[in-house]
């Protein structure tokens, strides 16, 4: 670290981050227990005083250029150390928030993460453009007053009502709109945690496994500290499974998953298991975060409350459109497809790009980086020795 | 013990309770303004904590001599009455003229006493030796100290082996009694002082320095022990997992001070107490390394002074971080200390023989009567008036600041006496 200038503070950025959860940092007197106390804190990558310090001296440029807050998968032990009372855990939470509202570039993230209002108020508007699409006269071809004539109320026919090639191809408009979102976001921490340094090319191929590893698996969360940590993780891995299967379903599978009327198909028994994992795991978070007795649910930002309270509503209003599609009432059908749909798509949009649910990209990104910046340091370390010899 | 109370000066009275370096000190400069004093003791002998120790600092001498010119004092002193082995049980009055009863336990051991040991030698039982920090034992008949004032042997009845006096019959001199009873005994007085002192903070309760877990985790007052001569390894530094000496030691800074989580403040002496104990490590084991961890080092006012000519030489480490985990290599008996660098931030676990936790002071105000008020950490305010605290239980300090403390209560007892004494 260079350690000649600290520039001058941010004050912007020290208000920013006090806000999104990290209150209690100004009381951090520098003592370091929390580093030696982290299980993940290794001797290349120290957190969290690192970045107590930089959040306290409002040291924005080099926040915005650290893993650490990523590296972290808040066990608190460090918190729990802690004898100021300062909460690095929580503090690293609310850095969390802060890159992820600060990579993206519309300005939206942080907004969104700064008021409530604003986070609900986007979810409700997107809400109601999906719902305007169903229920609009000819809205784009399909609801109740579409084009091909109203669905027919004597049985299910939800191709009438919503075509499975229009739903598939707005599916498909969606996953793209949050790919391009998301990795334009992605592509600026990269550039964050990259500038400046010399890095060698290859090693961005060499370091690519740890990326992939780290994205599907989140296997450095099981050498976290707390007791608490292995049930978090393995919980976690099946919401990952959850999501991905339903992403799977809904984006690539939609012409067979979308049953149009009151039959059967098999790839409904991969929608149950999704189903089923989500049910089970937002509720058991949500639980947890209203006991709050792990240290990880002890303080919980709107955000916290909103990305898994959504991801419930998404996963009980597809089972119940399922129920009711299998008994064969049209208008229920039709009216739940709809206000699945508004909660789904709002989610997505708000949460994939600009939310938590960014992380999904944000992690293993960060991991992988800080695996590289680590690489690139010990090599030029080991010119650095080398041509000290030949000097000698 | 002898009393040369004036009939004149009854009611004059002051009562220092703890016999420690603060009491001692309060009660002799009382005398010396013509006021009679009770001075009574909790344990057998004079001397408190401070005289427990190897040296203080900062001029790294023992106490024990100091202590020995303050007995002298008090011995030639026909003003102060010295009871041990007592307790304030009832404090009644008001400031000016209080009721104090005492309750005095039995020693078992009379002014016949010379020490000639005769009865430990046939004592079949034995105690947990609570000066050592119980790191080892005597006999149920024991001398509390070397320097022991009232210089008599003592007899922990608790310990003893039922319907034994092996001890009666060995003494030559008729000193001991194992029928004593328990006393009462009521003095009228215009104030008391408070010296009772400080006890250590329990090092278990700090779970992540592994003191009680991994074996070689002592703290500081431990460490005073072990290098003392009258201690359990006479003045031998050994490590206690195998009895050699250490050849890396870690001195861990704020072992639960300034913690929210255990002591909220800084007990200012225990970064001098540590750079004092590394003085005599390596003047013991030269070959010993020592490193301190410290968050910030405090040696406040002319200690710096202190510090500056102990770290003069580089002989010690000094590590800004505060230690967060201790772990015990369990088949080395070595540990591993875990802490971050702060001014370079490296992470770094080292192993080390021994670690010595700098444990704070807590301030002992059990059992004494209400009308004391000790603030938000439990030391004692002297807000009220004809009740004061002296030493370290009114704050944390060193020796020369507790018996400073105890002048300055001294003198606000002596203005209680004083506005009883009639006008003219």
């Amino acid at each position: 670290m260079d350690t000649t200038s600290i520039g001058r503070p941010d004050n912007d950025f020290i208000q920013d981050v006090l806000g999104l959860g990290g209150e209690d940092l100004k009381k951090c007197y520098q003592c370091a227990a929390c580093t030696s106390a982290c299980s993940l804190s290794t001797e290349q990558n120290g957190f969290p005083r690192k970045e107590m310090l930089m959040a306290q001296w409002g040291m924005k440029d080099r926040t915005i250029e650290d893993p650490g807050p990523w590296l972290c998968y808040y066990c608190g032990d460090c918190s729990k150390v802690c004898p100021r009372k300062a909460n690095p855990g929580e503090t690293m939470m609310a850095l969390r928030r802060y890159l992820t509202s600060y990579y993206d570039w519309t300005g939206l993230s942080r907004r969104m993460y700064r008021s409530g209002i604003w986070e609900i108020g986007f979810l409700l508007l997107m809400a109601a453009v999906v719902i305007a699409l169903f229920t609009l006269p000819h809205g784009f071809g399909f609801g109740l007053l579409a084009r091909s004539g109203p669905a027919p109320l004597t049985h299910v026919m939800l191709d009438r009502f919503a075509p499975v090639a229009i739903a598939h191809r707005a599916d498909q408009i969606l996953a793209l709109f949050l790919a391009v979102f998301l990795l334009s976001n992605a592509a600026r921490m990269f550039f964050f945690l990259t500038r400046g340094r010399k890095i060698p090319v290859g090693l961005y191929f060499t370091y690519l496994p740890v990326f992939a590893l780290h994205g599907l698996t989140q296997i450095r969360w099981k050498s976290c500290g707390s007791a608490e940590t292995t049930k978090n993780w393995l919980r976690h891995l099946f919401l990952v499974t959850g999501y991905a299967t339903m992403f799977l379903l809904v984006v690539i599978f939609l012409p067979w998953f979308q049953v149009q009327n009151n039959s059967f198909h098999w790839t409904s028994f991969l929608g149950y298991y999704a189903t089923a994992v989500l049910l089970i795991a937002t509720t058991w978070i949500l639980i947890d975060r209203v006991r709050k007795q792990d240290e990880i649910y002890r303080y919980s930002h709107i955000s916290d409350w909103l990305f898994p309270i959504l991801l419930f509503l998404t996963a009980l209003s597809g089972i119940l459109l399922n129920v009711l599609r299998l008994m064969d009432l049209p208008m229920p059908t039709y009216v739940l497809y709809t206000v699945h749909w508004a909660i789904a798509a709002p989610m997505l949009i708000v949460e994939v790009p600009f939310g938590k649910w960014a992380h999904l990209i944000y992690r293993p990104l960060a991991i992988y980086l800080a695996a590289v910046r680590n690489k690139a340091e010990e090599l030029s370390a080991e010119k650095k020795v080398d041509l000290s010899e030949m000097v000698a | 013990m002898a009393n040369a109370r004036t009939p004149q000066s009854e009611g004059l009275d002051i009562l220092v309770l703890g016999g420690g370096v603060a009491g001692i000190s309060a009660a002799i400069e009382a005398t010396e303004a013509s006021c009679n004093v009770t001075l009574i003791e909790k344990s057998p002998t004079l001397g408190g904590r401070a005289v427990r120790n190897h040296q203080y600092f900062p001029k790294l001498c023992p106490p024990s001599c100091g202590m020995e010119i303050n007995f002298q004092r008090i011995r030639k002193n026909p003003r102060i009455h010295v009871i041990t082995q007592a307790e304030l049980e009832r404090l009644e009055g008001v400031p000016g003229d209080f009721q104090a009863t005492l309750k005095i336990a039995p020693r078992h051991v009379n002014a016949n006493c010379t020490q000639c040991g005769a009865c430990a030698v046939v004592c079949p039982a034995e105690r947990p030796d609570e000066v050592n920090c119980g790191l080892s034992r005597t006999k149920s008949a024991y001398l509390p100290s070397l320097t022991a004032y009232p210089p008599w042997y003592a007899i922990d009845r608790q310990a003893c082996v039922e319907g034994c006096h092996a001890c009666v019959d060995a003494c030559q001199y008729a000193a001991i009694d194992l029928q004593q009873q328990p006393e009462r005994k009521t003095v009228r007085v215009a104030a008391v002082v408070a010296a009772t002192g400080w006890e250590s903070y329990d090092a278990t309760k700090i779970a992540n320095l592994g003191f009680g877990r991994c074996r070689n985790v002592v703290t500081n007052v431990m460490m005073e022990r072990m290098a003392s001569l009258s201690g359990p390894t006479q003045g031998k530094i050994l490590r206690p997992s195998d009895d050699q000496p250490p050849r890396s030691v870690a001195f861990v800074q704020c072992a639960g001070s300034r913690d929210a989580n255990h002591l909220p403040y800084c007990s200012a002496v225990c970064c001098s107490a540590s750079l004092k104990q590394t003085t005599y490590l390596h003047r013991q084991l030269p070959e010993c390394k020592t490193t301190l961890f410290y968050i910030d080092l405090r040696t406040p006012g002319l200690l710096q002074d202190f510090y500056s000519k102990v770290t003069a030489d580089g002989s010690v480490r000094l590590i800004k971080g505060k230690v967060g985990k201790i772990e015990e290599d369990a088949a080395t008996g070595d540990l591993i200390v875990t802490a971050e660098e702060a001014l370079t931030g490296k992470k770094i676990s080292t192993r080390f023989d021994m670690a010595v936790l700098a444990t704070g002071m807590v301030p002992n105000t059990q059992g004494l009567p209400e009308g004391f008020h000790p603030d938000e950490f439990g030391f004692l305010t002297n807000e009220d008036k004809g009740l004061y605290g002296a030493g370290c239980v009114h704050r944390p300090s060193e020796v020369v600041s507790s018996i400073r403390d105890a002048t300055g209560a001294a003198l606000r007892a002596l203005q209680c006496v004083v506005e009883g004494l009639p006008r003219g």
